[in-house]
């Protein structure tokens, strides 16, 4: 995105910085350090995509077609750690890096080189992900979650994405503090904690969710190395260890990594309802106090994952009812959306139709996620393409649309131009479309038995799945407009209005011209705090 | 951003009551602007963490009757 901050002079601000290559490596200005995550995140979309791809391809229809069933596993199992660690974790990363110094009024993060830091070891971990598809005995294989034994089985593969889980754990936990730090010290004088913006305020208790979780990741992933070089049995029942351990540790992690992945998800929907409804968010203060709830119950729910790895009655009664609880934050976070829409003077720009998009397709996979947490229930669909349809509705339709929602919202910001609306709306009503052709099926598929992480199937199941890797191919070849679409914008020489949404109050519109010069609030604004 | 030495010590039911709020989601706004000015930070932290131990606790006891 070089050419974005190229007609910031005038505005008053420097905006010396080196040219080239060396802008980008040496850079620690928060706008730069966002635009690399978000091109990041957006490659390793498309590699995780072309995995997801190659999986439907091999399922379209049922026997051996593309893939051994040694690819197919390390496929799936690459596919979910891309998209984790790769894809969504960073982009919302991005976001922060962009958003929150301009929307709190700071003129950069707090810890600008460590920002830099954190960014450059997310390449390093990605090659070590993807090369590991070359190296004698292919990628690792065990599906994403890395249960023992078959982690403590594998080849070099596996070692390359344990040293891959710790190097993006010490990114995350370095942009965590970074923006604790900056949303804690450097918000504009005025601005009080419950005068910030939602998306701040999620972030905020993300970043103290990854603070206390990716330790306990990078525990887990030591004990495993060790496991399989050094001679210790953490995991191992031969050597007195118990695979139920790694389960247990980590899922301590992976549950509330869910809720990294959708808090600032809430947040990003949280600032475009209010504005394309041109009413202030309906109880913002019941917002923050409903993302603390979830962040804090989601501590306390991780063993709903393992309900069939065997457990005491009371232990599966007690996940069961804990998650179940979480539908009560998470519902008040519904209602006052809806409630912000109610009699608002609605328009429908492509950021709004992806977060109403967000809104419909998230209950329900909030919804399948109750089913889900039903002990009886989950003991049926453990391990089935149900639990699949069910995260990916949370996942794509929630965390991914909302990043689509967030890029078109801000994009006139980022860059100075508009995106083309019309083709904006094309890639919404296609995304809909091929993502509920693609996962909708998926829960029947689930429920009448077909098992996740299986290259093959029995022959009852082949229309849904053809069904569904239609689906797939339609999703995938959807978001290559969506890059076609951002490059439209970034080279469109016609530039966007200062404040093209009329609703928007946050300072970053407020306060600044567009496109946001290279260096913004070196004086921190006059913040006059709005009722919420 | 107004100081803790500016806010006077609340009362523990207040701070209950806010962690309560803040459990369930819902807290209405005139609550909301007198916790912010008579809670300090510590005694919300404070407050969060006993009320996540006892929402734990209460919940294995609901289990406990409902197993015997």
């Amino acid at each position: 995105m070089a050419a974005v901050h190229g007609d910031v002079h005038g505005h008053g601000h420097e905006d010396h910085h080196p040219t080239g290559i060396m802008r980008w490596v040496t850079t620690t200005n928060h706008k730069d350090i966002g635009t690399m995550y978000l091109w990041f995140s957006l490659a390793m979309f498309f590699t995780g995509g072309f995995l997801a791809l190659g999986i439907r391809a091999e399922l379209f229809q049922p026997g051996i077609q593309i893939l051994e069933p040694e690819m197919f596993n390390s496929f799936t199992t690459l596919h979910g750690l891309i998209m984790v660690f790769g894809a969504i974790m960073p982009a919302f990363v991005g976001f922060a890096n962009w958003q929150v110094p301009m929307m709190i009024g700071a003129p950069d993060m707090a810890f600008a080189r460590m920002n830099l830091w954190s960014f450059w070891l997310l390449p390093i971990a990605a090659s070590l992900l993807v090369s590991s598809f070359f190296v004698p005995g292919g990628a690792a294989a065990g599906g994403w979650t890395f249960y023992p034994p078959l982690s403590t089985q594998g080849g070099l593969g596996v070692d390359m994405m344990i040293f891959a889980v710790h190097i993006l754990g010490a990114s995350s936990i370095m942009g965590a503090i970074n923006i604790i730090t900056t949303i804690l010290n450097m918000r504009a004088p005025g601005m009080r904690l419950m005068d910030m913006p939602l998306f701040v305020w999620t972030w905020l208790i993300t970043a103290y969710l990854l603070v206390l979780v990716m330790p306990v990741l990078a525990g887990t992933v030591t004990m495993l190395l060790t496991d399989r070089h050094f001679g210790t049995s953490f995991f191992n029942a031969a050597g007195g260890g118990d695979p139920v351990l790694f389960q247990h540790i980590f899922w301590f992690f992976g549950h509330p990594e869910v809720y990294i992945m959708i808090l600032p998800a809430f947040g990003i929907v949280s600032e475009i309802i209010p504005t394309f409804s041109r009413k202030p968010l309906f109880g913002y203060s019941s917002m923050v106090y409903a993302t603390a709830s979830i962040a804090i119950l989601s501590c306390v729910v991780w063993a709903h994952h393992m309900f069939t790895a065997g457990m005491p009655t009371v232990g599966q009664l007690f996940f069961m009812y804990a998650t179940m609880l979480i539908a009560v934050p998470t519902g008040v976070k519904v209602f006052n959306w809806t409630a912000t829409m109610w009699r608002g003077a609605m328009t429908f720009e492509t950021p709004m139709l992806f977060a109403i998009g967000f809104i419909f397709l998230f209950v329900i996979g909030g919804f399948s996620g109750v089913i889900c947490a039903i002990v009886p229930i989950d003991i049926q669909v453990q391990d089935t393409y149900y639990v699949i349809a069910h995260f990916h509705y949370v996942l794509v339709s929630g965390a991914l649309f909302a990043l689509f929602a967030g890029a078109y919202y801000w994009l006139p910001k980022w860059t100075g131009h508009m995106y083309d609306e019309t083709l904006g709306k094309w890639h919404f009503w296609l995304s809909m479309i091929f993502f509920n052709l693609t996962f909708f099926v998926q829960h029947f598929l689930g429920l009448a038995g077909m098992p996740r992480r299986i290259p093959d199937y029995a022959l009852q199941f082949a229309d849904f799945n053809m069904v569904s890797s239609i689906g797939a191919f339609g999703f995938g070849m959807s978001q290559l407009l969506f890059v076609y679409i951002v490059i439209k914008c970034i080279r469109s020489k016609e530039a966007a209005p200062e404040k093209p949404w009329d609703g928007a109050t946050t300072l970053e519109w407020t306060h600044l011209p567009t496109p946001a010069p290279y260096h913004s609030f070196e004086k921190p604004p006059v913040f006059k705090p709005v009722s919420h | 951003m107004s100081s803790d030495q500016d806010k006077s010590n609340a009362s523990v039911f207040q701070v209950a009551k806010a962690v309560l709020a803040a459990f369930i989601g819902i807290r209405k706004k005139s609550d909301l602007e007198s916790d912010a000015a008579n809670i300090k930070p510590s005694q919300v932290i404070i407050g969060g963490l006993i009320g996540g131990v006892l929402f734990v606790v209460t919940i294995l006891l609901v289990v406990k009757i409902i197993v015997n």
